[in-house]
């Protein structure tokens, strides 16, 4: 589908900011035109082109890839390169963006970027959260994984893991509400522990206050976002189209780790100014589309986060229940078949999780340090490059 | 350990005898060989291997162990009884070991189902034994900014038969003192509860169980140590909060925050470490993963404020606490290495370091900032009567100030960095930060001419940059800042000043003195007495004029003012006096002469010595 929406939109003439700057280009052509002028405009048409690329690139992806790990991975490294093109864009047009109105644009931009910063500080916590789940994979993985025959003992090792896996999960969802009291230990001397250990999973996930929500900072960062209008792209060479295609950027990309990765309040609401004057436009609001989709459907409705591994972790667990819950002692043949399958499918889970979270996490790290820094190095340079008066 | 190794032994060798024994009487000779081969051997062959016996041991086990699994009393609230339980534990782990090689045996198998069930329900007692002993001793651990709480008595005293739940309160009773001296080794739980807490973790590591031993640990000891940041002030903000945080607030939070990270990293963490380490002892990567798991959210929490401060705004007031915070982790860095040295935690150290130098980045964008001030102040208002310009006065004061750090800003401003050389840095003139300083120096001079230019009398341009060069060098001098410039810089500013007062000299009285040069070959008398009174008048007309000007001007270093004076009235008097004395020497004017002679030759003097006073009376 989101290969037919390009196709639509590249064969009518709406591609708006596209044609401006062609048009722009051939008034230049007509006339006598300095090789910078030229070479600007091919810079920011070079820029709409390779942001567009990637976008349907990572648009291309079916329903399995959709949000899994690798798929993050790839928008992180998608979201790295428009970065850099983009530096380099602030780079050469330092003089520009010194002066009305592209200074407003651009300090707009890196106040952006700052919000930015504290989504991916909680999509780290978000990464930690998902880890203690890994572990309690691992813990059923150990328990009926490699036991010559699988006892009542080894049973209910996997099923403690696999409530405290449940509750982990739900006290993401539910952090504001009271939970049912569960009564897992054998002792109940621990009863009035039971409330305190609850907070267990809860205080310590964050190292953002109770009042932090995500939704809010995405939000902020897509607060008055909206589409320059023809007469200002003129009066810019298109420059702040740029500086636009990267806010958004910025904003679909924080909004699709909040959608995938479980954070503190989680809100996917955020308005994204509609528009499908950009060749990139396109690939974004298809995928935006299919995540809100995705978001929508009943088994996913109240997933602490929409990653395709959640969702296994999930599923596995959901049948491993099921599976431990009907559980008759002695087993049969056919039981023990059964239980080797779950197991295998836990087991493939839990590979996916241990060999792709840390990649993960040190990808959004390295996000948060290029942020950093090209805010940090265009500010410096902008205000450098003074205009004498 | 040698108790294990014999067991197995034991074990081993029956394995062999009943494999290798194809009939009882073989298994009986193999076993009589090996008998003889080792005494010890011999007791524990002969113990028949029989189903019945396996049996027997496991339901001597089961007794013991339901017996205390059952209960709803905490088992370690009885030494005693812990002591049996954990004995009947490492039978059972032990009889589980033996018996698992023989699991062919379909009669030890089923023997064996039953003990791994015992086992587990052991191991989820032992788990939920553990995570009590590990809440209770956090209990009454209390470490506040203005409290420090003494190096608890000796807990070696602790009697073990105590009742452990007992009122532990009145050994943790918090003290007022600032906590000044990090030396202070605090032991977080109670010696008595480490042991038993090894006791466990020994045990669950022994069945496999881990894991969930270390789930247990770090969750308790997460929640401590996220406690004992609370009490010690600090909140959890994000990097969007600090950014727009006034100036004001944010300063107490740093100044909450070197205290947290100075009690985090010299007192709190390294206390989590030895606990880790004698918990987990003989399980080196257990200790490693727990402490981990203990310390990584406070730190990023800490590393994360530090972060904030780094990224947020360049304003050159906020350098002193920006270098505060730089200097805490400078100086923690060894403390950083230390604690984090083991693979897990490489990371958080490489993040410290990143934060680290981030800080100093911060630094050398908060006098880029500076230079952006300095550039930018409009060359507009002019000071009346030629004073000291306010920027110049911010900008001396701040680098003077600025200098008292002058180490650190060294470090700062060097290429390559390492925190450990920091003393024997080789501070010359030539280095970066000497640089950057006559940079700012340069900058503020380019700034201070654009603005002299306003002022359309030159003399007063002149002034204007004595007084402003004059201040500049005061502030220069006998500091750090001088020594950075260097004594060159030093005699070639001073040069200038004194170059701008010979162009004040000359653009305010050259022409006065050309008023009253005396011609002594004069033409004709009455030519002569004409002239002189014009050249007079004139006189009296730009010397009231320039008195009128410049008695408001402005010198405000007493030094340079009386300089000033007595260089003008070391010219002009003996010129005036030389003319007045001219003038008398006229014919017809000589008589008359008082009537033009406004000003006597101390007049001028006196006027002269009330140049430069201001419109306040000129003091500065």
């Amino acid at each position: 589908m989101p290969a037919t929406d390009y196709q639509e939109s590249s064969s009518s003439p709406s591609s708006f900011g596209f044609s401006i700057l062609s048009r722009r280009r051939d008034q230049v052509h007509s006339m006598e035109s300095t090789h910078d002028a030229t070479g600007q405009e091919t810079e920011l048409e070079a820029f709409q082109r390779q942001v567009a690329e990637r976008f349907q690139d990572l648009a291309a992806a079916d329903s399995h890839e959709l949000l899994s790990i690798p798929w993050i991975r790839k928008l992180l490294d998608a979201f790295l390169c428009c970065q850099e093109e983009f530096k380099i864009i602030v780079m050469n047009n330092k003089s520009k963006l010194n002066k009305p109105p592209m200074d407003r644009h651009i300090s707009d931009f890196f106040e952006r970027s700052v919000k930015a910063l504290d989504v991916c500080n909680a999509i780290r916590d978000g990464i930690e959260q998902i880890r203690q789940w890994e572990k309690q994979l691992e813990i059923v993985l150990c328990a009926l994984g490699n036991q010559r025959s699988i006892g009542e003992g080894q049973f209910r090792r996997a099923k403690k893991a696999l409530v405290d896996l449940a509750i982990a999960m739900l006290d993401e969802k539910d952090s504001n509400t009271t939970l049912a009291h569960r009564n897992r230990s054998f002792g109940r001397h621990n009863a009035q522990k039971e409330q305190r250990s609850f907070g267990h999973f809860r205080s310590l996930s964050w190292s953002v206050s109770r009042s932090w929500s995500a939704a809010r900072q995405l939000q902020a960062i897509s607060s008055n976002l909206v589409a320059p209008r023809g007469n200002e792209i003129m009066s810019t060479n298109g420059l702040n189209v740029a500086v636009f295609t990267m806010n958004y950027v910025l904003l679909f990309v924080m909004w699709a780790l909040v959608a995938a990765i479980p954070c503190q309040d989680r809100g996917l609401q955020t308005h994204f100014y509609m528009t499908r004057q950009f060749l990139w436009a396109v690939p974004i609001l298809s995928l935006h589309e299919r995540i809100l989709e995705e978001a929508k459907k009943r088994d996913r409705r109240n997933s602490c986060g929409l990653l395709k591994e959640i969702h296994d972790i999930e599923k596995c667990a959901r049948h491993m229940n099921e599976l431990t819950d009907s559980i008759h002692f002695p087993l049969t043949e056919e039981k023990e078949r059964e239980v080797k399958q779950r197991i295998e499918e836990v087991r493939r889970v839990y590979d996916a999780i241990k060999d792709g979270l840390d990649p993960l996490e040190r990808q959004v790290r390295e996000v948060f340090h290029r942020i950093v820094r090209s805010r940090t190095d265009g500010l410096d340079s902008i205000s450098r490059a003074n205009s004498h008066d | 350990m040698a108790e294990n190794g014999e067991e197995k032994l034991i074990a081993v060798a029956r394995h062999i005898a009943k494999t290798l024994g194809h009939t009882n009487t073989m298994t009986d000779d193999i076993l009589k060989i090996f008998s003889n081969f080792d005494g010890r051997l011999r007791e524990k062959l002969t113990e028949k291997l029989s189903e019945d016996g396996v049996e027997q041991i496991l339901n001597n086990l089961d007794r013991q162990i339901s017996r205390y699994i059952s209960s709803d009393n905490p088992i370690w609230s009885n030494a005693a009884d812990a002591a049996a339980f954990l004995g009947s534990v490492d039978q059972l782990i032990a009889a589980v070991r033996d018996w698992t090689p023989l699991a062919d045996d379909k009669n030890i198998s089923s023997c064996l189902d039953r003990a791994e069930d015992l086992l587990q329900q052991s191991m989820f007692r032992l788990e939920d034994e553990f995570r009590t002993l590990v809440e209770r001793g956090a209990e009454s651990f209390d470490l506040t900014l203005s409290e420090s709480t003494h190096p608890h008595p000796d807990y070696s005293d602790y009697d073990d038969d105590d009742n452990g739940f007992a009122d532990e309160d009145e050994n943790f009773i918090p003290v007022a003192q600032q906590i000044t001296d990090y030396d202070i080794v605090i032991d977080a739980l109670p010696a008595g509860t480490i042991g038993d807490l090894h006791a466990i973790a020994k045990r669950m590591v022994a069945a496999g169980y881990v894991k969930e031993c270390r789930h247990a640990y770090s969750a308790c000891r997460r929640e401590f140590l996220d406690e004992s940041f609370s009490r010690l002030g600090l909140q959890k903000l994000s990097i969007d909060d600090v950014h727009r945080m006034q100036w004001t607030q944010l300063e107490d939070e740093i100044e909450k925050w070197i205290k947290a990270v100075n009690v985090a990293l010299r007192i709190l963490f390294p206390s989590e470490r030895r606990l880790c380490d004698r918990i987990f002892l003989g399980f080196s990567s257990a200790a490693d993963l727990s402490f981990m798991e203990v310390c990584r959210g406070s730190t990023i929490q800490l590393l994360n404020f530090a972060d904030a401060v780094a990224i947020g705004s360049r304003a050159p007031e906020r350098l002193f606490k920006v270098l505060d915070v730089y200097e805490t982790l400078r100086d923690l860095m060894p403390e950083f290495e230390l604690n984090f040295s083991d693979q897990y935690c490489l990371l958080l150290r490489n993040e410290a370091m990143t934060i680290w130098k981030r800080l100093g980045e911060a630094v050398r964008g908060i006098f880029m900032e500076l230079e952006n001030l300095i550039r930018r102040d409009p060359a507009k208002a002019a000071v009346p009567g030629g004073g000291l310009h306010p920027i110049t006065r911010y900008v001396m004061n701040y680098l003077r100030a600025a200098c008292r750090s002058r180490r650190t800003l060294e470090q700062v401003f060097e290429e390559s960095v390492d925190y450990r050389k920091g003393d024997d840095q080789a501070l010359s003139s030539s280095s970066s930060l000497a640089v950057q300083m006559a940079w700012i120096m340069e900058l503020l001079e380019s700034n201070l001419e654009a603005k002299s230019k306003i002022y359309r009398d030159s003399a007063l341009c002149s002034v204007f940059m004595m007084n402003n060069g004059k201040y500049i060098i005061q502030k220069v001098k006998d500091n750090e800042l001088g020594t950075l410039l260097g004594e060159d810089w030093i005699k070639k500013h001073t040069a200038k000043v004194r170059q701008y007062h010979v162009n004040y000299q000359r653009s305010s009285w050259s022409k006065v003195l050309g008023v009253l040069k005396v011609d002594i070959n004069s033409s004709s008398p009455s030519g002569a007495s004409k002239s002189l009174k014009e050249k007079l008048k004139l006189f009296n007309s730009y010397f009231e004029e320039i008195y009128k000007t410049q008695s408001s001007w402005v010198i405000f270093d007493d030094q340079l003012r009386d300089e000033l004076r007595s260089s003008v009235s070391g010219s002009l008097s003996p010129a005036y006096r030389n003319f007045v004395a001219s003038l008398q020497t006229v014919p017809d004017f000589g008589k008359n002469a008082d009537r033009y002679i406004r000003y006597s030759v101390d007049d001028v003097e006196a006027r002269i010595n009330e140049l430069f006073q201001g419109t306040s009376g000129g003091k500065r």
